[in-house]
């Protein structure tokens, strides 16, 4: 699944540091030198909720946003699609898929979705 | 560099202001702040306006020489400051600099916000444009869900518990039901928001695990205050001068997912810290605070980070009646943004106009903190990402 993501994260070539999004410098020891990394492995839950009073540009009741890291530590934000938000718990495992999270101007937006 | 005190503050209340524009909003609060300081026809060198929105909320831009033509202060310095919801205390900084630096006499900061003629789907979309524009923004994340997830990892590491957010509400929305420049003016009970089967209805989940009496409002509201040096202030002014005896700003990553702890704010701790070594004093020397409570959790987080609590102690202290008006610190005696309301870029400036009016014993009985003489505010910026903090002294 993880092959499809259109997820790119860069590694510091001096010190190791992962970044997603991309920094002109790294965080920690201030190089330029990055190597594109993908996302590898499974995505462990770290953060989540569920939003009820949503943006504009959303047709749903409710969204549930989630941070997950994968096995490489890559850490991100995705939609967490499930029924039961309960089922929920900090470091479970979950799937992930590249699809549509939004639509603006017409046109499909696409994004990580965890299930 | 010069020491610098404000010798004028004003607000107008906040709340939703239909009959006003930006503008007049930020002229009312400018007028009522000159009129404290004295200045009667004298003018000012520069002029710092805090604005988040107005450019994507009323399609209004360059807002400060809008304001000093309104005021007739042509031909003042006019600068806008757009720092987020740190606008406001981001403005007070650069008017301070300026006034510390000799380089400007007198100076007045406004900071200013109308959100509620635009609908809450709209305000809620407005607010999260400070999230990141690829990597979360895109999945419809706002404000209170940064909070909301950031809340379940602080109640998961300290322990914090529901009932801990819902005593910062009830206190702050009681401060609030006392101040005239409330936005919100209910007390609010634990039976109605929680205990009460129609809690569901009243109290309805916004962001989990935070509900709706969890957030501050989204409100129209402006602010403003006068500085000039100490030395000039102990000269001109009829009222106690307010000193800014330190003041700190600190950013942290845009997104939460790249800090090594999530629930470290560590900008709050820098901010907090450089104000505290500046006025060469600690947390135990001030005397009551205004923190930037857009949510429940951040009022309990931003004490313990800024060094009023150790971690995990601020949900109990509040809990205890510690920051309560008599307790041993009290936060947020104006109601805080919880209940004075959250018009994005007059925030910071409130925070220091309400600690202002404490530290010059202005306030009535049920909001005064007794013999106040030293007050710290706290203005958070995005998720964190940017926060002003400062120390004010009573001048004697």
């Amino acid at each position: 699944m993880t092959d499809e993501l259109k997820i790119t994260a860069y590694r510091c070539k001096k010190c190791g540091r992962i970044h997603y999004p991309f920094h002109d410098r790294c965080l920690d020891c201030l190089e330029r030198d990055f190597e594109e990394i993908k996302p590898e492995g499974d995505a462990k839950l770290l953060a989540f909720t569920e939003i009820y009073n949503l943006p504009w540009g959303f047709d749903v009741r409710t969204l549930k946003i989630g941070v997950v890291e994968f096995s490489n530590h890559i850490k991100a934000m995705g939609q967490i699609q499930i029924d039961d938000f309960n089922k929920l718990k900090t470091g479970m495992k979950l799937k992930t898929f590249w699809e549509p999270v939004r639509v603006q101007a017409g046109e499909d937006v696409f994004g990580l979705v965890l299930r | 560099m010069r020491q610098v005190a404000i010798i004028g503050a004003g607000m107008i209340p906040f709340g939703r202001r239909d009959e006003d524009s930006l503008l007049d909003m930020l002229a009312y609060a400018s007028l009522n702040a000159l009129d404290d300081a004295g200045m009667g026809k004298k003018g000012v060198d520069a002029v710092y306006v805090a604005n988040m929105g107005a450019g994507i909320l009323q399609h209004q831009t360059s807002v400060a020489s809008a304001l000093v033509d309104r005021l007739s202060l042509i031909p003042a310095a006019a600068d806008a400051v757009e720092n987020g919801p740190a606008s406001g205390a981001s403005a007070i900084k650069n008017g301070v600099l300026a006034v510390a630096s000799g380089y400007y006499d007198y100076v007045l900061v406004a900071g200013g916000e109308k959100m509620r003629e635009i609908v809450g789907w709209k305000a809620t979309d407005f607010v999260a444009t400070m999230t990141h524009p690829e990597v979360e923004y895109p999945y419809g994340v706002t404000l209170p869900g940064m909070a909301g997830m950031f809340t379940r990892l602080y109640m998961e590491k300290y322990n914090l518990t529901r009932d801990q957010l819902i005593a910062v509400a009830i206190k702050n929305q009681k401060m609030g039901a006392l101040n005239p420049y409330a936005h919100v003016e209910m007390i609010i009970t634990r039976e109605g928001i929680v205990d009460d089967p129609d809690s569901v209805v009243n109290n309805p989940m916004a962001a989990d695990p935070l509900h709706l009496y969890d957030m501050c409002p989204v409100s129209d509201g402006a602010a403003a205050v006068v500085l000039c040096s100490l030395e000039m202030a102990k000269k001109i002014s009829k009222k106690p001068p307010v000193l800014v005896a330190g003041f700190g700003q600190a950013t942290d990553t845009h997104t939460l997912q790249e800090r090594d702890d999530p629930t470290d704010l560590k900008a709050v701790t820098l901010a907090s810290n450089q104000a505290f070594e500046m006025a060469k004093l600690t947390p135990k020397d001030v005397d009551f605070a205004e923190l930037h409570d857009a949510f429940t959790i951040l009022e309990i987080a931003e004490s313990e980070h800024a060094g009023f609590f150790k971690k995990g102690e601020g949900g109990k202290a509040v809990e205890k009646g510690e920051t309560s008006l008599g307790g041993k610190f009290p936060i947020n005696m104006s109601g805080g943004l919880k209940a004075r309301g959250h018009p994005v870029g007059a925030t910071g400036v409130a925070q220091v106009v309400d600690v202002v009016f404490q530290l010059r014993h202005e306030l009535g009985k049920d909001r005064q903190v007794k013999g106040a003489k030293t007050g710290f505010t706290l203005n958070f910026g995005g998720f964190g990402n940017n926060v002003v903090a400062f120390v004010l002294r009573r001048a004697e």
